[in-house]
């Protein structure tokens, strides 16, 4: 290998990474899409909503006739991303990852956007619900002996999450306050770290989702003591876990995502749109893809989402409302 | 021994031509990517993630794990070459690495670097091979208490890294530390000095600060050097590699980065630069002439470089044996094992043995292949230094640019990338290292998690700090080297009159 063919090499993977950058053709409406579709994830590369883009990206051409390019935009809990998404030109070839936290974010203060009016959702890929994890050697078999230890050692239970505002701290709070026990939040970044403490036994319960305890709690490791969902879950590992409903707490909390798009696309590009991803998300190997990496899909198609987008925008208004989390952050804003 | 059985059934699944030929091509990408400055393993997996779903699951995991150890060998080149690091894990090997190459030791620094990097390679891989599970359970034992006192400590020791004054380091670790606040905090739910800009939510990404104050400044300085300097020394062909001295001198920086890297990898962070960093203050601790670091020192090459990819053997362990990828190049390593149903955790070893062990013979082998791939390119990225500065260098510039922005897709990065590298020019120009910055901006963020996790656990408790034991003895080592530099201090005060 000589210096000039590294070089080339070297330039060639440049083109590679910044692939996506293609030229500005003009649009007309009937052919739509006529250039490659910008795919904003609104988070980094890896990680289980990464992947559902990635594997939508695989199966795109052959339902939309034009490829579907992922670029990562993370940070800012999201927010980063889709303000970009908002923000986007809306003829089409923007879209994004949206989920339901691009509901809890503007409820915290100031976005850039109000993601509720902002954007549009398009079709729900996934919903995951929330679960409570403690490790296997403490005493809790379940969520009520959990939760009535916590009423009466108040602050001792310690809870992890992964951050202040996101979908498992307001599980937790959820859990909390419809029990009336007293239980500390430590929040943590990210998902991976809350359960090194959880599993080195430094914070005694987590909100996680089913995806990341699974392995742990086939090997006997952590225990699962309540699920947020109304029905039982059908994954084997998990079917013997009561749902919270059961045990007396009123808690339901599923993490959904799907695809959207700034809003005012116009309606024939919107419908083909539309029409694609609904394709897309039901390809027998996008389909077959997702439940290898432990995330079956769980379509809904536009109206649908479009429904639970708007309930779930109220629902959650009220939720960090009465367990005090919007109060808290606005509290330290100031 | 139930083990070495299946080890070796291990190399029999790694042998497979397919399996051969994917750790082969991970490793040849680990390795381009790792030169190319700023460009990173992180985004070559995610590229290639869509194209995995065709592959056998173990070649394809086989193959993503080779592009990101293998990157750990490529890194030096540019730190040594140029000046310029290729990774963040490289920073630290410019300090030496570059100087040697300087004095026309180019060669001999770069082919310690490869081989340092196969001995602590190996070594991070038969910890992984024979204690994985046990060291991974052990990590857990580290609490938000330990990761508090580990940044102190770490803030004690590498502050002084390189040896400007103490003033300018801890100012310049204070900067760091301040620049490491901003964003949207995860602990409060609020965006801190971020002034309504989107992209400053995000924080200060850490590579790009330090592709900028190390990379694009070398660059800027290159600029302002008269014409008939911008020539590297020449490389003779004999003085390609190691001397025995230089040999003799490398052979326990190798090892103990090893250790270094190793324990560093086990534990959550950007171990890869944290041990590099760590290395090179013990190497530098160690040795009977410090003076010499900072101008050509092998061991703060041999050392440093050593510790990388020990890390990056180590950062396996609490991914393979407890699904916990504790980096972002393990987050991306997860999914590549995800997209194909396998989820790493206590019940891989069991469940998926021939890709258990054939991964991890695989690195084996990728180990000795990055070795034979990186001895013979040492002279011919030595002959690089023929190009002329004046051209190799707006080349390595638009490289820089490019994997500065494929990190978050971000043009606020590439102005943070330019500003820091005018900034990195005029702090060199004046004596500010900026080694103690990148140190304050990636302990910081640790240390204040840390802090405020550790006293939520401990009911506000500062003492708790104290009374669990291996914080308290973490602590307890930092307190004895600030009490016994003051001392030392006090007398050196006297003898150099000041700064």
């Amino acid at each position: 290998m000589n210096v000039g063919l590294l070089f080339l090499v070297g330039l060639l993977s440049l083109g590679l990474l910044t692939g996506g950058c293609s030229l500005q053709s003009n649009t007309v409406a009937n052919q739509y899409p006529t250039k490659p579709i910008t795919l904003i994830v609104p988070f980094a590369a890896g990680g289980s909503v990464d992947m559902m883009a990635r594997t939508i990206e695989k199966v795109a051409l052959r339902h939309l006739g034009q490829a579907i390019v992922v670029t990562n935009i993370p940070g800012g809990a999201a927010t980063i991303g889709w303000n970009e998404l908002a923000g986007a030109k809306p003829d089409g070839y923007t879209i994004g990852v949206i989920g339901m936290s691009s509901l809890l974010q503007p409820l915290y203060g100031e976005t850039r956007y109000h993601y509720p009016t902002a954007l549009e959702p398009f079709v729900q890929v996934i919903s995951i619900p929330a679960i409570a994890v403690v490790r296997a050697d403490q005493p809790w078999k379940d969520a009520r002996d959990l939760l009535d230890y916590a009423q009466q050692h108040p602050g001792e239970i310690k809870y992890g999450h992964p951050g202040l505002g996101t979908g498992n701290h307001v599980a937790g709070e959820m859990v909390a306050l419809s029990s009336g026990a007293h239980m500390a939040q430590v929040p943590f970044k990210g998902e991976a770290d809350a359960l090194a403490a959880l599993l080195g036994g430094h914070i005694q319960l987590m909100f996680a989702t089913p995806p990341s305890i699974k392995e742990h709690l086939k090997s006997g490791k952590v225990r699962v003591v309540g699920v947020a969902t109304e029905q039982r879950l059908t994954d084997p590992v998990f079917s013997n876990v009561p749902t919270f409903k059961e045990q007396g707490v009123d808690v339901l909390l599923s993490f959904w995502y799907g695809f959207g798009a700034p809003k005012g696309i116009p309606e024939a590009e919107k419908s083909k749109l539309i029409a694609g991803l609904q394709a897309m998300v039901n390809d027998p190997e996008f389909k077959t893809n997702m439940e290898k990496s432990g995330m079956p899909v769980e379509y809904l198609g536009a109206q649908e989402f479009q429904q639970k987008w708007i309930t779930d925008s109220g629902r959650l208004a009220k939720i960090v409302k009465d367990t005090g989390i919007a109060e808290r952050i606005a509290n330290q804003k100031k | 021994m139930d083990i070495v059985d299946m080890l070796l059934n291990g190399f029999y699944v790694s042998l497979s031509l397919s399996n051969l030929l994917a750790c082969t091509v991970g490793v040849l990408l680990g390795t381009l990517v790792g030169v190319l400055p700023g460009i990173g393993p992180i985004g070559t997996i995610a590229l290639l993630l869509p194209l995995s779903f065709n592959m056998n699951a173990t070649a394809s995991i086989i193959m993503f794990a080779g592009i990101y150890y293998g990157a750990m060998f490529g890194g030096s080149t540019t730190s040594i070459l140029l000046n310029v690091p290729g990774e963040a894990a490289s920073v630290i090997t410019c300090m030496d690495g570059h100087a040697m190459a300087k004095k026309g030791r180019g060669g001999a620094a770069l082919a310690v670097a490869a081989i340092g990097s196969f001995i602590a390679g190996t070594m991070g891989l038969i910890g992984l091979t024979f204690f994985a599970p046990m060291l991974a359970d052990a990590a857990l034992i580290f609490g938000p208490p330990e990761y508090f006192s580990i940044a102190v400590l770490g803030l004690i020791i590498l502050t002084r890294l390189t040896g400007t004054s103490m003033l300018k380091s801890s100012l310049m670790a204070v900067v760091g530390i301040m620049l490491g606040t901003i964003g949207l905090d995860s602990l409060t739910g609020i965006s801190r000095f971020s002034f309504g800009i989107d992209a400053l939510q995000r924080g200060i990404e850490f590579s790009v600060i330090a592709m900028g104050l190390f990379g694009v400044s070398e660059l800027l300085e290159t600029m302002i050097q008269p014409t008939i300097k911008q020539r590297l020394q020449k490389v003779r062909f004999r003085e390609l590699y190691p001397n025995q001295e230089e040999w003799r001198r490398s052979i326990a920086p190798i090892f103990r980065g090893g250790m270094i890297g190793f324990l560093a990898g086990l534990l959550p962070g950007p171990a890869g630069i944290i041990s590099t960093f760590a290395s090179y203050a013990v190497e530098k601790k160690r040795s009977k002439n410090p003076q010499e670091f900072g101008n050509g020192a092998i061991e703060g090459v041999a050392g440093p470089e050593s510790a990388n990819n020990a890390a990056a053997s180590a950062t396996m362990i609490p991914l393979l044996s407890l699904g916990l990828p504790f980096s972002a190049g393990s987050a991306i390593l997860l999914s590549g094992f995800m997209i194909h149903g396998i989820v790493p955790g206590p019940t891989l070893i069991n469940q998926h043995a021939d890709l258990f062990w054939g991964l991890i013979a695989s690195m084996y082998i990728g180990n000795v292949l990055l070795l034979i791939i990186n001895l013979p390119l040492v002279g011919i990225f030595a002959s690089l230094l023929k190009t002329p500065l004046n051209i190799l260098m707006p080349i390595v510039l638009v490289v820089t640019i490019t994997g500065a922005y494929s990190i978050n897709n971000s043009f606020f990065d590439l102005a943070l990338l330019i500003g820091f590298g005018i900034l990195g020019f005029f702090m060199k120009r004046t004596g500010y290292d900026p080694a103690p910055l990148i140190i304050g901006l990636i302990l910081g963020p640790t240390l204040e998690t840390g802090l405020t996790q550790s006293l939520i656990i401990g009911n506000g408790n500062v003492w708790s700090f104290f009374t669990r034991p291996i914080s308290g003895i973490i602590l307890g080592i930092g307190l004895f080297i600030i009490i016994y530099n003051l001392s030392g201090w006090g007398g050196s005060w006297r003898k150099d009159s000041g700064y």
